[in-house]
């Protein structure tokens, strides 16, 4: 049976024609619909819709893919879906209005629950609740570093990062950057984070050990309200989700300048990359589409329609 | 000998300076006006989150409520801001009084008062004439529509006000109102400037808070104020509880969108 599935991945691998290492599939939240649109990878086509819960949101993996987790905020838990059957496995309780999360290495997920000013740390296994870290109001983004030592929450409300050591799930360090921070992503090293800051149009670069920003760059104009940050696969790129501009803005990791604006769909805000950094798939959140993007050529090579206001994105490559 | 000396002092610097680091700035506002005006709610719930932010960073902000007839006793050399819901003679004496310390008008919507260019008046509440250009852009497109127009609406979701009022609401068990959106913004663009800035002079605020400000007020655009003293500012248009757009209205207002309401120039 192993075998089998070896072989299928294999040969979808070598007549993918789309996403080279991606025979998996793109699974993207639906705010308003309650529904998972899952896409598959290879025809970049809709291959099924999952009924959710009210008010889907964040959107992971576990470590070894075996696991969809999904933020249901309007009934406070994670729906655990089999990403290969498209089965809802189980759920658990995942404090009040989980919002965003990111998944540990070491399985746990780290959630921002919106409206009560705190992340928390759950057992994604077992569903009990391991931590409680008090941090600004209005957390958003959740990032963590490759090698698991730290984790970003951002507070949108409080203007700041909170940077959480792991595993003793303290704040190490606050930094304050623009108005209404969103999202953050962690370089390899972890020793370097972005983030973007939604009111105040800008990117930040940030030294995480010592807790300083490095760089400052603007997102544009003043329709540009940033949100999901992504990083190339070498490092010298990033991507930042335009909001209501309707754009993708590239720009230089190092200066911030922007490379190339990339239109896509109306409201854009989550960004998800393909295992080979090849792709990045766009949640279109007004427009109700999913923008395919070559990172080759930096240009949109297919739209994808899904369901009402999709928010999260994440890309299964196997 | 030397090194362990060395070595002393500089235990010695280290420790000072974690204590300076420790030390804890403390911001006093002054609230003028009635114990029972939703403003001072928006006031608590502003207080409460700076101080919510400040555990963060060392920051302490109180509040003090003064009622108007202390006013002219009372010694107001210690506060950063004064937040009030006083109106027209009795705010302009109150700006002459005070003339180094920002005043942040929650109430008083008269056109005079923004022509008049008061230097120390912040109006965080639109003007008369702001609301009245709002219902005229929203009735060139929807000619029968007899919408109010607002600062704020507890209806209102976009831009995360769905959450500001979801948190006010908890606290307070009311919605929360124009007047306790103003009371809350005002303090929150005070704290937000000295967690940025460390500035706890008032003279000191009051320049920053006119020049420099880029405020988050949970309607969307970037806040700041107007040579009038105004807060910049979309206007909700509101019908039969519930927001049913907003001003500027799109396709109507020209570019810049924000200056198509209200008074942009003081009286010569």
């Amino acid at each position: 049976m192993r075998f089998f599935w070896t072989l299928l991945t294999v040969t979808l691998f070598l007549f993918n024609p789309f996403v080279a290492n991606a025979d998996g599939r793109i699974f993207v939240t639906n705010e308003r619909s309650n529904t998972v649109s899952v896409i598959d990878a290879k025809s970049l086509t809709i291959e099924s819709t999952i009924e959710i819960g009210e008010r889907p949101r964040g959107i992971g993996l576990s470590p070894d893919n075996t696991e969809l987790y999904v933020a249901v905020s309007e009934e406070n838990k994670i729906v655990v879906v089999d990403p290969n059957t498209l089965k809802i496995l189980r759920e658990f309780e995942a404090g009040s209005d989980p919002e965003t999360f990111a998944v540990h290495p070491n399985g746990n997920i780290y959630i921002s629950n919106e409206d009560a000013a705190k992340a928390t740390v759950f057992d994604p296994k077992t569903g009990k609740q391991i931590a409680e870290i008090k941090v600004g109001l209005e957390p958003e983004g959740v990032a963590i570093s490759p090698d698991g030592k730290r984790v970003i929450v951002t507070s949108e409300s409080t203007n700041m990062l909170h940077v959480i050591k792991t595993p003793e799930n303290i704040i190490e360090n606050n930094i304050l950057v623009g108005s209404r921070p969103r999202s953050a992503a962690f370089t390899k090293s972890g020793n370097i984070a972005y983030a973007t800051a939604e009111i105040s149009g800008e990117v930040v670069k940030v030294d995480i050990v010592k807790a300083k920003i490095i760089q400052t760059g603007s997102t544009g104009d003043n329709k540009s309200k940033p949100k999901d940050v992504i990083i190339s696969k070498d490092e010298k790129t990033i991507y930042v989700a335009g909001g209501r501009a309707n754009k993708v803005v590239v720009m230089d990791a190092n200066t911030l300048e922007i490379i190339k604006e990339i239109p896509v769909g109306k409201r854009v805000w989550g960004l998800a990359m393909s295992g080979n950094g090849e792709y990045i798939f766009t949640t279109n959140g007004v427009s109700g589409t999913v923008s395919v993007i070559d990172t080759g050529k930096n240009e949109v090579i297919k739209t994808i329609k899904v369901g009402e206001f999709p928010w999260g994105v994440v890309v299964k490559d196997n | 000998m030397l090194i362990k000396n060395i070595r002393f002092l500089l235990i010695i610097v280290m420790v000072v300076s974690s204590n300076l680091n420790a030390e804890i700035i403390e911001v006093d506002f002054a609230y003028i006006g009635h114990e029972e005006h939703p403003a001072l709610l928006g006031v608590k719930q502003g207080i409460d989150e700076s101080n919510l932010q400040g555990q963060f960073l060392n920051q302490k902000y109180n509040l003090e409520i003064i009622s108007e007839n202390k006013i002219q006793k009372h010694n107001f050399t210690k506060y950063i801001a004064i937040l009030t819901t006083v109106k027209s003679e009795e705010l302009k004496n109150l700006a002459k009084k005070l003339t180094d310390i920002p005043i942040f008008n929650l109430t008083d919507e008269s056109n005079e008062l923004r022509i008049n260019c008061i230097t120390n008046i912040l109006h965080i509440t639109p003007s008369s004439k702001m609301k009245a250009d709002a219902l005229k852009q929203w009735q060139t497109k929807t000619p029968d529509s007899k919408a109010n127009p607002q600062s704020w609406h507890y209806s209102f979701k976009k831009f995360a006000a769905r959450d500001l009022n979801k948190r006010f609401k908890k606290n307070y068990k009311t919605n929360m109102d124009d007047y306790s959106w103003a009371g809350w913004a005002a303090v929150k663009m005070t704290s937000d400037t000295v967690a940025r800035t460390k500035i706890i002079n008032a003279k000191n605020m009051l320049n920053y808070l006119k020049t420099k400000l880029s405020f988050d007020g949970q309607k969307g655009s970037d806040m700041n104020f107007r040579v009038t003293g105004q807060l910049r500012q979309l206007v909700l248009l509101v019908e039969d509880n519930k927001v049913i757009a907003e001003a500027p209205v799109r396709g109507i207002a020209k570019p810049p969108t924000l200056e198509s309401l209200g008074i942009l120039d003081c009286s010569k």
